[in-house]
């Protein structure tokens, strides 16, 4: 009887459990129980019997997230040095759209009656130009009182070099027992606006947190340890994220891209681009070895400049509507059918176009195995829908059909352009990872457009980020702004000394949450830009300032096509995380059956891109559970399962590894279908990167 | 073959090459004015110099970049692979002169042949070009005093880099290892979108390329049509100020005549001032750049920005007016602030014949604001300059946004720590400034109060406008409040400064700058409470 690991996502309407136990994973769904989401937790691990032997939750939901989305968190006060509360307001002075005559800007999560002043005043270096009035202070609480405020903002001008004002601020604030959370605490680093954001929601969502983790800890059996995912792909304990929530807010999407790198290292894949396509939205991440990560997060329109991985979304998922704008093209998204009434194909009172419905009409969402075949897709709604589409192109149905799933192709394929190509990545050295409900039904047509060699689908790709919670490291971030020269005399020593501190602070966290000695693992970065930059870019730091300089002039050669070796560069911030390895469950591998022959269920005509337009073909049809370790096919193909379907184009070959995951590649030799994938894409775009290289670095 | 459908995946391809060259440009540029507020813009051009995608950067270009490759294939009649002409003349291809623009010709290789397919082109606000001030947006007179003037030049040929004529320009500059830098960034947002539009015909081939270009145009084109023919057909007048120019203390009036006709649709700024000694004078390119901004925002948001967007639009700017001056005019202000006022007297005119849609004017200015001295933590010189937001007009049945850029410009403001970081200045006020925005059944936005105190000697200039003629109000809605400038000397005096001024700061010496708001719109239901006095 060994213990349980489970790792929960909770969405909007389904609960994922992954269990792993004795070397095996089981994966479980339940319903969501919106008005108290323990309850499916709780039935969902009843039903696997895992309750008794419990031993580590690793849980993600969506509370955090909805609440800002939705306006509901708590009444939230701000205290911000004299002159400044409309910081939170102004926010950069920028409009959200140049040309839209109506644009309006997100209102700012604490209204003006809820921001109060402190007469204070650091400079940069943090020395007291103005000593902290006690007067005003006690002014500003009494406002917040008046205001019946739960949660309470401190954030003072250039706290991150001395936090000692804010301290007292926030400690006669918390005396009034109230959520407070402190900018120096949570995230001392400069700009004022983006601070303030991220320390707003944090109050804005902590309270509800607080409240919802509480419950969930007293409905756990005892001693059974829960952890919180976060939005960098890590976790820790509940206790911690009471206090930090703002750190959870995207943790969904973001355990999606651990699940990934999860399953695809367990088939020796290191370099992989996280493509999951939803309902509405497509997320893509890329992950070379290590996850990229952003600072520059936003969530309902709120800044958030709190470690996050960097998750690019475009509006373009099953349910994006087709229509036409006023110059007569055909567009994809960003609107959405939504649940209700989703795609015509559901039934459910849709008329317009989705590419749900073009999937349909092409054949590759087969009718009667959607959802397990619980639900039948109305294949008449469907063709009717893309039908009113082909009527004002004047083309046919199969041919509106490839239009509408080339064009939402289109829109995903920047997305993933913008977060490997554009960065000076090149696809053709990664692997797809393929999951959500509609991931694997565009990723080869995606992979062939991107020249991405190979799509991974993994076995249960619809319980990914549960996975990625159970498999996640807890992750502390730190950060500290210096601002300095990197070749001053004392950069280096200042450095060390400052990461020192975090090394201190994040050691001592960790060991809160039952990490000691060679399972912590510390990883030092800096920011560095040149002097009069703007935008700093993230070098790790191996303990040499004049190390991390030429690592720089590297960064920013790759990232922005030149550099210069002989400007002065910068220290902006330190960074360092602190890392509690959790020893991961390891994928069982089965042997392969090399002989192994699988029988398609049937064949059906599946619609695919020819030369001259719409070419049907005969596609066989697999069961994804029959797909065992060792079997090995060719496309034209579809593969069903529970909530995916999987297309494999003519000129790609399938087959499936050791754990499970469906390999599909590139067939070697040439089919037609090879020819005419190869078709699109002409020639890979070496010529003019090589061309680019000859330029030289250096642009002078 | 071009379809409905291959026509989205084309534009969406163009208009993320435009894209990413802006993303390169703003994360690897020196200038406040590149990398934190994106006052640039980035387009591609085909072989005759049509524009063929432009990124939604900064509408005060919309107009110009085509201006600025038609003169660049004016002066020079061939063009290799690696050759990056500059520019900067306002009266070739320009707009001021600040605004430094690199166009690049782009071969792609077909058939192992180089073949000229087309132009990038970029265009940034440098920190400084020279001039009388630092800043390079002085109180001039000509455009002699305003900087270093660049007609087309090559800077780079045949992939070598012209060092001389580099020397020189970086001879006339403050700072000259910024603009190093800055202009390293535009080469290399240039060749982004060369790499970008090789793997376009690599992958679709250049016929096809071609051909889509010119769907695109007629696709724009019917897209503008469409939406002039949604404007009743008529001639509507309006007349805006300028509040002066700096110079002499006069109202500058800039009168418009717009005439809808069908799917066509002219503005006609015939009756506007004769060009003006001080230098809120623009080049022609500006003039159309407001216009163009004008039909734009009446266009769907995601329309596409190329050579047929303004096929229907006819831009009648006479020559010598301050909407087309003539050399040696000084025009460093026409750019930001009398570009504000062009929109606002289009609008106004439009407003008669789309009540419902136009709102009240804006705060009319970008509140530009320059300084420069010597930092005494670091010896070295300094040279500050940054624009502020203020009220946005009222919208039908909307209230305006408050604290925001508005219309021909969106730049984001320096942060407070950044600021104190780089300068020997500090802001001691940052906030919205209540009740500037004009009454009305939908009330104006509010302006912003900044107030900077210096803890260095420095010289000062102020280019701002609505300080003494206030943001219009519409369909009844009361005006917004006038901006104001005032400097609060160590010693006590208290002055209101003009809208357009020079001084020398001292240590102590505290500035603080209130923005209009924005004019209201329909007549507020109980009686406006009259503004009250001071900032």
């Amino acid at each position: 009887m060994t213990a349980i690991l489970a790792g929960v996502d909770t969405g909007g309407t389904f609960t994922d459990l992954v269990l792993f136990q004795e070397g095996k994973l089981r994966v479980h769904k339940v319903f969501s129980t919106p008005h108290d989401p323990s309850q499916a937790i709780l039935e969902g691990l009843q039903e696997l019997g895992a309750l008794p032997r419990l031993r580590t939750l690793v849980h993600g939901s969506t509370v955090a997230t909805n609440a800002v989305l939705e306006g509901k968190g708590a009444r939230t006060g701000l205290i911000t040095t004299a002159g400044f509360r409309d910081v939170l307001e102004i926010g950069r002075q920028t409009r959200p759209s140049l040309y839209n005559l109506r644009v309006q800007k997100v209102p700012p999560l604490v209204p003006r009656a809820r921001r109060v002043e402190v007469v204070e005043r650091l400079n940069e270096r943090g020395e007291v130009l103005i000593p902290l009035d006690e007067g005003s202070l006690e002014e500003a609480l009494a406002t917040l009182a008046r205001e019946e405020v739960e949660a309470v903002a401190v954030v003072l001008l250039f706290s991150f070099a001395n936090p000692a004002h804010e301290r007292r601020v926030a400690e006669a604030a918390r005396q009034r027992g109230w959520y407070v959370s402190a900018s120096a605490e949570v995230l001392p680093e400069f700009r004022e606006y983006e601070r303030t954001s991220t320390l707003v929601l944090n109050a804005y969502v902590g309270p509800l947190i607080d409240r919802y983790l509480g419950q969930l800890e007293q409905a756990l059996p005892a001693g059974t340890g829960l952890r919180i995912m976060q939005s960098n792909g890590g976790s820790i304990s509940s206790a911690m994220a009471r206090r930090e929530a703002a750190r959870t807010l995207l943790s969904g999407p973001a355990a999606g891209v651990v699940g990934a790198r999860f399953v695809a290292r367990a088939s020796g894949i290191e370099r992989l681009i996280a493509l999951d396509i939803g309902g509405t939205s497509t997320d893509v991440s890329l992950v070379e070895g290590a996850i990229t990560e952003t600072t520059d997060g936003r969530i309902g329109g709120h800044p958030t400049k709190l470690p996050m991985i960097d998750i690019h979304t475009v509006g373009a998922g099953g349910g994006s509507l087709a229509w036409f704008d006023l110059g007569g093209a055909l567009r994809v998204g960003p609107r959405s059918a939504g649940a209700v009434p989703g795609p015509a194909a559901y039934g459910r009172g849709g008329t317009e176009a989705t590419v749900t419905d073009a999937h349909v009409v092409l054949g590759r969402l087969l009718p009667d195995a959607f959802l397990g075949g619980s639900r039948r897709l109305d294949v008449v709604q469907a063709r009717q829908a893309v039908g009113r589409i082909a009527a004002r192109l004047g083309a046919s149905l199969e041919e509106a059909a490839l239009g509408i799933v080339r064009i939402a192709n289109a829109n995903m394929e920047a997305a993933i352009r913008l977060i490997s190509v554009e960065r000076g990545l090149d696809p053709r050295h990664f692997t797809l990872v393929a999951f959500g409900g509609a991931g694997p039904l565009h990723a080869c047509e995606l992979a062939a457009s991107l020249s991405i060699p190979r799509v991974l689908v993994p076995a249960a790709p619809g319980v990914l980020s549960a996975l990625g919670m159970l498999v996640a490291d807890v992750l502390k971030d730190y950060v500290r702004t210096l601002m300095l020269p990197i070749d001053q005399e004392q950069a280096q020593a200042t450095v060390e000394e400052a990461l020192l501190a975090l090394e201190e602070q994040g050691r001592a966290d960790l060991l809160a949450e039952g990490f000691a000695g060679e399972r912590i693992q510390i990883e030092r970065y800096l920011d560095l830009r040149y002097v009069g930059q703007s935008y700093e870019l993230t070098i790790p730091f191996g303990g040499d300032c004049a190390r991390a300089a030429q690592q720089f002039h590297l960064a920013h050669e790759r990232r922005f096509g030149y550099s210069d070796p002989n400007e002065p560069v910068q220290v902006v911030n330190v960074r360092l995380k602190a890392r509690g390895l959790v020893e991961p469950p390891v994928l069982e591998r089965q042997p392969l059956q090399p002989e192994a022959v699988v029988q398609p269920l049937e064949r059906r005509q599946v619609i695919f891109a020819g030369e001259a337009g719409p070419v049907a073909h005969e596609a066989a049809i697999y069961e994804r559970s029959a797909l065992v370790p060792g079997v090995q096919f060719v496309g034209p193909a579809i593969v069903t399962q529970y909530d995916t379907t999987t297309v494999v184009p003519p000129g790609w070959r399938a087959r499936v590894d050791a754990v499970g995951n469906l390999l599909i590649e590139l067939a070697g030799d040439g089919p037609a279908g090879v020819q005419q994938l190869q078709q699109q894409r002409r020639q890979p775009a070496q010529a003019a990167s090589a061309q680019l290289a000859e330029e030289g670095s250096h642009v002078w | 073959m071009v379809d409905a459908i291959s026509l989205e995946i084309f534009r969406s391809a163009l208009t993320a090459i435009a894209e990413e060259m802006g993303a390169v440009l703003m994360r690897s540029s020196y200038s406040p004015n590149i990398k934190e507020r994106r006052d640039f813009s980035c387009a591609l051009f085909d072989a005759r110099g049509r524009l063929v995608a432009q990124a939604a950067h900064i509408p005060v270009h919309l107009g110009s970049m085509p201006d600025s490759v038609a003169e660049a294939l004016v002066a020079f009649d061939h063009f290799a692979p690696g050759d990056i002409i500059a520019l900067n003349d306002p009266f070739l291809g320009g707009t001021h002169l600040p605004d430094i623009t690199l166009i690049a010709p782009i071969f792609v290789e077909v058939e192992e042949e180089q073949r000229l397919i087309g132009f990038a082109a970029n265009r940034a606000h440098h920190a400084d070009v020279g001039g009388m001030a630092p800043g390079s947006m002085p109180l001039a007179t000509e455009i002699y005093q305003e900087g270093l003037i660049i007609p087309p030049l090559k800077l780079w040929e045949a992939g070598q880099p012209n060092r001389a004529l580099l020397a020189l320009l970086l001879r006339n500059v403050r700072t000259p290892d910024e603009r190093r830098g800055d202009l390293a960034a535009q080469v290399a947002a240039n060749r982004t979108a060369a790499r970008r539009l090789q793997e376009l015909v690599d992958r679709w081939g250049l016929a096809a390329l071609e051909e889509h270009v010119e769907a695109l145009i007629d696709y724009a084109a019917r897209m503008a049509r469409a939406t002039i023919a949604a404007i009743p057909d008529g001639c509507y007048r309006f007349t805006d100020y300028l509040d002066d120019d700096g110079v002499t203390g006069e109202g500058i009036p800039i009168a418009v005549t717009v005439t809808v006709r069908g799917s066509e649709l002219t503005v006609d700024f015939t009756g506007s001032a004769p060009q003006v000694r001080g230098n809120v004078n623009t080049v022609a390119s500006v003039a159309r750049s407001a216009t163009y901004y004008v039909v734009r925002c009446l266009m769907p948001e995601d329309a596409p920005m190329n050579h047929g967007t303004f096929a229907p639009v006819t831009v009648i700017a006479p020559r010598g007016s301050v909407v087309n001056a003539r050399p040696p005019a000084a025009v460093a202000q026409g750019n930001v602030e009398t570009s504000q006022r062009l929109v606002d007297a289009i609008f106004g005119a439009l407003a008669q014949a789309l009540p419902e849609v136009v709102p009240a004017a804006s705060q009319g200015t970008m509140n530009n604001i320059a300084a420069g001295g010597i930092d005494p933590r670091t010896q070295q010189p300094f040279a500050y300059y940054e624009t502020m937001g203020g009220g946005m007009g009222a919208r039908p049945g909307l209230d305006g946004l408050s604290g925001v850029h508005t219309h021909m410009s969106n730049t984001l403001n320096t942060p407070v720590e950044a600021f104190e970081y780089a300068y020997p200045m500090r802001v001691t006020r940052y906030a919205l400034r209540d009740g500037s925005g004009g009454a009305g059944q939908a009330r104006g936005g509010d302006g912003l109060v900044r107030e900077i105190r210096f803890e260095a000697p420095a010289e000062v200039t102020l280019l701002t406008e609505r300080r003494r003629l206030p943001p219009y109000g519409l369909q009844g809605g009361e005006p917004g409040r006038c901006g104001e400038n005032w400097l609060y000397r160590r010693d006590g005096e208290v002055t209101l400064l003009p809208g357009k001024v020079h001084f020398r700061a001292e240590p102590g010496d505290r500035l603080v700058i209130a923005s209009p708001g924005g004019g209201g719109w329909g007549q507020a239901p109980a009686p406006a409470l009259a503004a009250a006095e001071g900032a």
